[in-house]
């Protein structure tokens, strides 16, 4: 295939917006066209996302697509005046996640027949989100990557808040105002960046890769000092991790999750969340090397605590889903951990890069392992929704024998959750433990006693849901075997599951390039700071001399 | 005894004086329109005592001159509105004529 | 290269006995769909796959025998046999059965001298195969693999896993035939309606995870490197919990599987933390170098970079650094800064305690060995081999493999956590009234042993005990699961009786087991049982152990104790159980014998039981196992804090050693006959003379309430804290902030409509009201107005000449 990148990867983006409009001809009654509807354009999407990674060349560790005259990425000017491109590359980084996004998306949908109110506007916001989603992962603009991240933001609200739960109001504007305060202080951090880089020959740049070059001190006569690059991280990296989500910044979560519907949940959880991982990778670290190294302790303290936080909290609930939502808590603080085990030595050069190196693969890794397995929980917990139309743990028990084939898909997933071999959520949480010792042995074992309380509230979960002799709660004639519609979701999940579990090469042979060269760049760039802080230093005492 | 400025602006001020009370005290609209007359005219007394009197010159005349045209133009005016008054209200008594209070 | 192929061969062949069961698992668990419930096709495919897993690992044993010319059996000192001399008796082996090696073996060691192996077998030929299978992630220069790893304890314990699984299946399938139903009644559960339960049988169900669980054990074993052991840990952790569980309806079979589960994750966190000390420190997680086949510097393993080649650590001189060196003893540099590669001696301990702590969990030892005994709760083909046999055996197996990580500090830790548990097991054997729980602590007890024996220096004493009570302890367990079939599924032995009258077979078989976990022999013959031999080799070393260090005394007194009272709790049990007169006669009545499914692997166990260690230290199962013995415990230890006997000294005081473990196990079975045979006493009296004792070991020493207090409340507790933080701390920050924005923009509204609002109106008013008051003055007289003019002029005129007089 030979189509051109640009188009590629505009088609990519704006398929699921195009159904969106092509949805909005239809007939409001006509619900069961628009669901077929909505599904082809997310299965045309994710075909699309498939051509881009038949594109997609894991030898080039840099931005991909790259130019005959060097440049990376595509770019058409989008507001002159302003030097704002419409700019667009993939690498080993974004790759995984747009399919996965693409992929999640696709199952969602599946998954979201059992949406009954307001068809319509459902599936259009839903095309819409998907839309901002993918344009958030291929931006290489920060202007373009800001307005994705508040495109997929209004969507998200509206879903949450018509098609939710009980206290879907308040759990919808609370996912908002802190998604917006987040993205309020990306904000501030972005135009730090741009009036930083006015000297830049082009003048002002929102180009991502621009200032990346800038913030690691490989542009002559411009740099982000010190103060910049430390006070730009801290409000970048509040603004992704509380989409992480990440203690202390968590309890959207758990409430956006419980009211919103089961397929939003599975986007939430699948999707959304790594948005913030994506972020922090993406522009947080490579644009303020020294500020993330900076701030590395207290990031890798931050991703202990959500691990054992999240973990205790979980093991406390007696709502069905907001257990899954605080696994989701846990779980994610893996991805931090990894991310930030970057220690340094004297003379600022990464001490043991390979375990770094490691713990960011394993990060990465994570995010898609819980991409899969937390949109399988959630997906889960909607299914026996769906039929008894309560959550309550202590009101189930005994749906083994009531569901067999749901029980063991459920049972698979959930052992995903776990962190058991053979299942996608071993590989990311191991990989990232056994890549911390090395940065901070204390946080490290605090870090890895996560695995008995995981296996506490998951194993003790199982039990109340699935096992035991009856059926505890309302509605007990309601309980019908998985119809095949859930049977393909589930069923493809966990097989999704196993595939990343025994074949982790299949991920990491994506980003293995890509992690490299980010963290080798990190390395460096810390370095030339490092070397720049000595001669000038050096400089001014020989003057005093 | 010599007849000096202070004779003719007295004379003047007479005049004027009596076409502000002709104004004041007339009901009647063409009495009303003698009074201004007789104010003007008392202007036009003063303006050419000062420019006899004065280093003025000629200008008091001239300004006299302007006045005497005005007055004209005036009372043309003035008389046609009173005529269109007097279709509206059968009379020309000017206290009938409050249409414009406030 | 002839020993890449053999390598490779043998490799394929394991390969074949470890994928198969998985093979069988996705047939059988899918298959059950397809299947009624009443066919016996899943468990005939687990029954082929196993079996078939056992065929390839014996043809792979008896390979690699013949592909070294079994110097194993040639004694030791394997240095000076050329191939071609014993290649054509080599190839003659191969139809002999066990006791052929073993006489074999004896010849052998007749010629042999004093001198022990130095435990190198790269020599003259190679003995251990080990290559690369699959990497699972390449990180820089670290890549995390899985590899395979060959050498005879590989292959024995590989034959003795599938042998062992075999049997167990077969007996499975008489064991389990009451599922093959559509309607199966448990009688434990009852349903609100106060009926028993009722569900489809879950035959296939079964043998699908007792295939899965086969497949991860043969994968442990097969482990190359550290990391795939804890893979497989984690796996068998989980079919463990499958299987435990198996009866899901039942609460305490659900609570017993996340109980194993969940305490074995304990274990498993300093699991962890080992793994990521020698991964931070060593930079790899196999056990031995890679070949190095391109002429490249081959990559050290973790056992040559701690041990080096000679089995000996390599301190710095104050004896708080550890260099970490190549297979050929030089030490290790690192390419960049050239500084030698070490790991603080500190850490080494830790590392090592750390694994242990993996092995403490799987083998239930003290202080988790609680959830053992309610693991009981799964079907009793389970208990044989996952709970007896073959997992909580990977602990011992581990330890043992992970030998040369471990120091001195660490190997005396393992020995005291053998010898508490063994005591602490066989006090709580003695008064269980559940045959499985006996059997249950029994396992627990023993298990210390192996570790006992393995702390102290005895390497191969503890995995020969390993692999001699896999064979008595499933033997037993089947036997009790025959006997709980044939009393429909009772289980507490004050209510049977006499059944040896009924049940002839399973009673007699369970009498060989009996007598040889009691390790009982008759000195001088060849008569005797297994662990008569197994054991007698850790006492041995616990004695030899004691002379070296006297201060540890406790640990050749405890055991040597401890044999007595294992000989006394299965002697009670086996009477209890089969002798004297049926206790309850409704039971009897209704006891019988349980088909030739069940039995015939009683049989077959119970000649493996019996005679699977003849010839004792001289027989084949030990020389098997000593050839793989880690370099430098053949020589011993000399060190301040602890010196380890080496093999000369454990064989001085064998005899003395041998001597007394008998008679602790003669007094031990003759107390249980007096007291439950002959009844010359009665124990009931006992019993109520010791009544404190009595509960406190009823109650198994309070471990699971005292865990309880200590750990599972205050876990529920912290987990109250958290959830209570986010609602409280988190979203009441969050509310406050919002109420606070709220009342903020009130304010702003007041202001906003009071004040701005206010002003604007305020000028608007003024003036509107200034306009209205003026109004009055406008009447539309002509003649008014002219008035005003008038007085207006005027007053300007008078207020002019007023103020300003002088114009």
């Amino acid at each position: 295939m030979s189509l051109s990148p640009t188009f590629l990867l505009t088609a990519i983006i704006f398929t699921p917006a195009l159904g969106a409009l092509f949805l909005a001809f239809f007939n409001k009654k006509a619900v069961e066209p628009m669901r077929m509807t909505a599904l082809v354009f997310t299965v045309v999407t994710f075909m699309l996302t498939l051509f881009l990674l038949n594109d997609f060349s894991a030898a080039e560790p840099g931005i991909q697509p790259v130019q005959e005259d060097g440049t990376r990425g595509v770019s058409h000017v989008w507001i002159e005046s302003w030097n704002i491109n419409y700019q667009l590359g993939y690498d080993g980084i974004s790759v995984p996640l747009v399919l996965l996004t693409s992929f999640i998306c696709m199952l969602a949908m599946l998954a979201s027949w059992s949406i009954e109110k307001q068809v319509k506007g459902y599936l259009i916001l839903y095309l819409l989100l998907e839309t901002g989603m993918l344009g958030v992962f291929l931006a290489l603009d920060f202007f373009l990557f800001y307005v994705f991240w508040e495109v997929m933001l209004l969507p998200m609200y509206f879903l949450i808040g018509i098609w939710g739960g009980p206290r879907k109001e308040y759990a919808a504007i609370k996912f908002f105002l802190y998604t917006l305060a987040g993205s309020i202080l990306m904000l501030i951090a972005m135009l730090m960046f741009y009036f930083g880089s006015s000297n830049l020959p082009g003048g002002s740049s929102f180009d991502i890769l621009a200032l990346t070059q800038i913030g690691q001190g490989n542009v002559a006569g411009i740099t982000f000092d010190r103060t910049v690059q430390i006070t730009a991280f801290i409000l970048l990296f509040i603004g992704f991790a509380i989409k992480v989500p990440t203690f202390p910044f968590h309890t959207w979560l758990p409430d956006a999750h419980v009211e919103a519907p089961t397929p939003i949940s599975m986007i939430l959880a699948g999707v959304l969340l790594k948005m913030g991982g994506y972020g922090i990778l993406r522009i947080a670290f490579p644009i303020c090397p020294v500020g993330a190294q900076y701030a590395a302790y207290a990031l890798v303290v931050i991703g202990a605590v959500s691990i054992i936080y999240g973990a205790f909290a979980a093991l406390a609930q007696t709502d069905f889903k907001r257990l899954v939502a605080y696994s989701s808590v846990s779980h994610m603080g893996y991805v931090l951990l990894g991310i930030a085990v970057w220690k340094i030595g004297e003379d600022s050069a990464a001490v043991g890069r390979d375990y770094w190196l490691m713990g960011m693969n394993g990060a990465m890794f994570q995010m898609l392992a819980h991409g899969v397995s937390s949109a399988g929980m959630f997906f889960m917990v909607g299914v026996i929704y769906d039929r008894v139309h309560h959550r309550d743990l202590n009101q189930f028990g005994g749906l083994a024998g009531l569901m067999p084939v749901y029980t063991g898909l459920a049972a698979g997933i959930f052992f995903a959750g776990l962190g058991l071999p053979g299942l996608c959520g071993f590989i990311g949480e191991v990989f990232v433990i056994l890549s911390a010792w090395n940065y901070s042995p204390v946080l490290a074992i605090i870090a890895a006693s996560g695995v008995i309380l995981t296996a506490g509230y998951i194993l003790w979960t199982i039990q109340r849901v699935y096992l035991g002799p009856e059926y505890k709660g309302p509605h007990a004639e309601a309980i019908v075997p998985m119809n095949y519609r859930e049977m393909t979701v589930g069923a493809i999940l966990l097989v999704f599951a196993i595939i990343l579990g025994i074949y982790p090469e299949s991920m990491f042979g994506i980003m293995r390039e890509s992690m490299a060269y980010l963290v080798q760049s990190l390395d460096q760039g810390y370095q030339n700071y490092a070397a720049a802080v000595q001669s000038t230093s050096e400089a001014i005492s020989g003057i005093l001399k | 005894m010599e007849v000096g400025l202070n004779h003719y602006l007295f004379v003047g001020a007479v005049m004027f004086v009596t076409g502000v009370i002709c104004m004041a005290s007339k009901r009647n609209g063409i009495g009303v329109l003698m009074g201004v007359e007789l104010v003007l005219n008392g202007a036009n007394v003063n303006f050419v005592a000062f420019a006899r009197y004065t280093a003025l010159g000629l200008d008091g005349h001239v300004i006299a001159m302007f006045v005497i045209v005005l007055a004209a133009a005036e009372a043309a005016v003035a008389l046609a509105i009173a005529l269109n008054f007097y279709n509206n209200h059968l009379t020309i008594d000017v206290d009938r004529g409050d249409e414009l209070r406030g | 290269m002839p020993t890449e192929s053999i390598g490779n061969e043998l490799a394929l062949l394991l390969g074949i006995a470890w994928l198969l069961p998985l093979a069988g698992f996705a047939v059988e668990i899918f298959g059950g769909f397809l299947w009624p419930r009443v066919s016996r096709t899943a468990a005939y495919i687990a029954v082929a796959c196993i079996g078939i897993g056992f065929l390839c690992s014996f043809t792979a044993l008896m390979k690699w025998g013949n592909a070294t010319d079994w110097v194993v059996l040639k004694g030791t000192d394997s240095h000076h046999a050329s191939a071609g001399e014993h290649g054509g008796e080599g190839h003659g082996d191969e139809g002999h059965g066990d006791e052929g090696h073993a006489e074999e073996a004896a010849h052998a060691e007749h010629a042999e001298g004093e001198e022990s192996e130095s435990g190198v077998h790269h020599d003259a030929v190679a003995t251990t195969f080990s290559g690369t299978m699959y990497s699972l992630g390449t990180f820089g220069g670290l890549e995390v693999t899985l590899d395979w790893y060959i050498d005879s304890l590989t292959l024995l314990m590989f034959t003795m896993v599938t042998l062992i699984a075999t049997c167990i299946h077969v007996f499975a399938i008489g064991y389990m035939s009451d599922e093959l139903t559509e309607d199966h009644v448990d009688h434990e559960v009852h349903t609100a309606d106060g009926g028993h339960f009722h569900r489809p049988g879950r035959f296939y169900k079964f043998f699908s995870y007792m295939s899965l669980f086969c497949f991860s054990m043969l994968g442990l074993v097969l482990a190359g490197n550290i990391f795939q052991v804890f893979v497989f840990w984690e796996l068998v952790g989980i079919c463990s919990y499958l299987l435990i569980g198996f009866y899901v309806e039942r609460k305490s079979a659900s609570t017993a599987a996340n109980k194993a589960f969940i305490v074995n994750r304990v274990g498993d966190w300093g699991f962890i933390i080992g793994l990521m000390i020698l991964w931070t420190y060593c930079g790899t997680f196999r056990f031995v170098g890679e070949e190095s086949t391109d002429g490249h510097a081959a990559k050290p393993g973790l056992f040559e970079m701690v041990r080096g080649n000679d089995g000996q650590i390599d301190v710095n001189e104050e004896e708080d650094v550890v260099y970490l060196r190549d297979a050929h003893g030089h030490r290790l540099e690192d390419p960049e800064t050239h500084e030698p590669k070490t790991i603080p001696y500190a850490l080494l301990i830790v590392a090592g305690l750390g694994v242990f702590g993996g092995c403490i969990g799987k083998s239930a030892q003290f202080p988790l060995q609680t959830w053992l005994p309610d693991a009981m709760e799964g079907p009793t083909p389970v208990s044989a081999l996952v709970h007896s046999a073959t997992m909580v055996a990977a602990g011992v197996y581990l330890a043992g493999r992970f030998y040369p990580v471990f120091t001195p500090e660490v190997l005396l830790t393992i020995a005291y956590i053998g010898c508490i548990t063994l005591f602490l097991a066989a006090t709580i054997a003695v008064v269980a009234t559940d045959i499985k729980r006996v059997l249950a602590y029994s396992t627990i007890s023993q298990l210390g042993y192996m570790m006992l024996g393995i702390g102290l220096g005895g390497w191969a004493a503890g995995l020969f005990h390993l692999v001699t009570h896999a064979f008595f302890k499933s033997l037993m367990f089947l036997a009790s699961g025959s006997v709980i079939v044939g009393c429909h599924h009772e289980q507490e032995m004050p209510r049977m009786g006499g059944l040896r009258r009924k049940m002839p077979i399973t009673a007699y078989t369970m009498l060989i087991g009996v007598i040889a976990i009691a390790g009982l022999a008759i000195p001088g013959t060849v008569i005797a049982f297994s662990g008569y031999h197994s054991k007698d080799a850790i006492v041995a070393t616990a004695l030899a152990h004691t002379n070296l260090n006297p201060g540890h005394f406790l640990l050749f007194i405890v055991p040597l104790v401890t044999a007595g009272i294992t000989a006394f709790y299965m002697f009670r049990l086996w009477f209890y159980t089969f002798a004297g007169e049926p206790r309850d006669q409704e039971l009897y009545d209704h006891v019988h014998e349980s088909p030739w499914v069940m039995t015939g692997p009683l049989l077959v166990l119970s000649v493996f039981a019996a005679g699977c260690a003849i010839g004792g230290e001289q027989g084949f199962l030990y020389s098997m196992l000593s050839h793989s013995e880690p370099a430098g415990v053949a020589t011993g230890v000399e060190a301040a804090a602890v010196s380890l006997p080496g093999h000369d000294l454990i064989h001085d005081v064998h005899h003395e050693a041998g001597v007394m473990a008998l008679f602790a196990a003669v007094s031990g079975a003759i107390i249980a006959y007096l007291l439950y045979g002959a009844h010359v006493l009665n124990p009931a009296d006992i019993q109520r003379h010791f009544t404190g004792l009595y509960t406190f070991l009823v109650e198994k020493w309070r471990f699971d309430d005292l865990y309880d207090a200590m750990f599972v409340r205050p876990s529920r507790v912290v987990a109250g804290w958290c959830a209570a933080t986010d609602r409280v701390v988190f979203d009441g920050i969050l509310h406050g902030a919002c109420r606070a924005a709220i009342n903020i923009s009130k304010w702003d509204r007041l202001f906003d409509e009071g004040i701005v609002d206010g002003l604007v109106n305020l000028v608007g008013n003024v003036v509107f009201g200034i306009g209205r008051s003026l109004r009055v003055v406008q009447t539309g007289r002509l003649r008014q107005y002219i008035m005003f003019i008038a007085v207006g002029v005027l007053t300007l005129f008078v207020l002019l000449f007023a103020f300003f007089p002088k114009y």
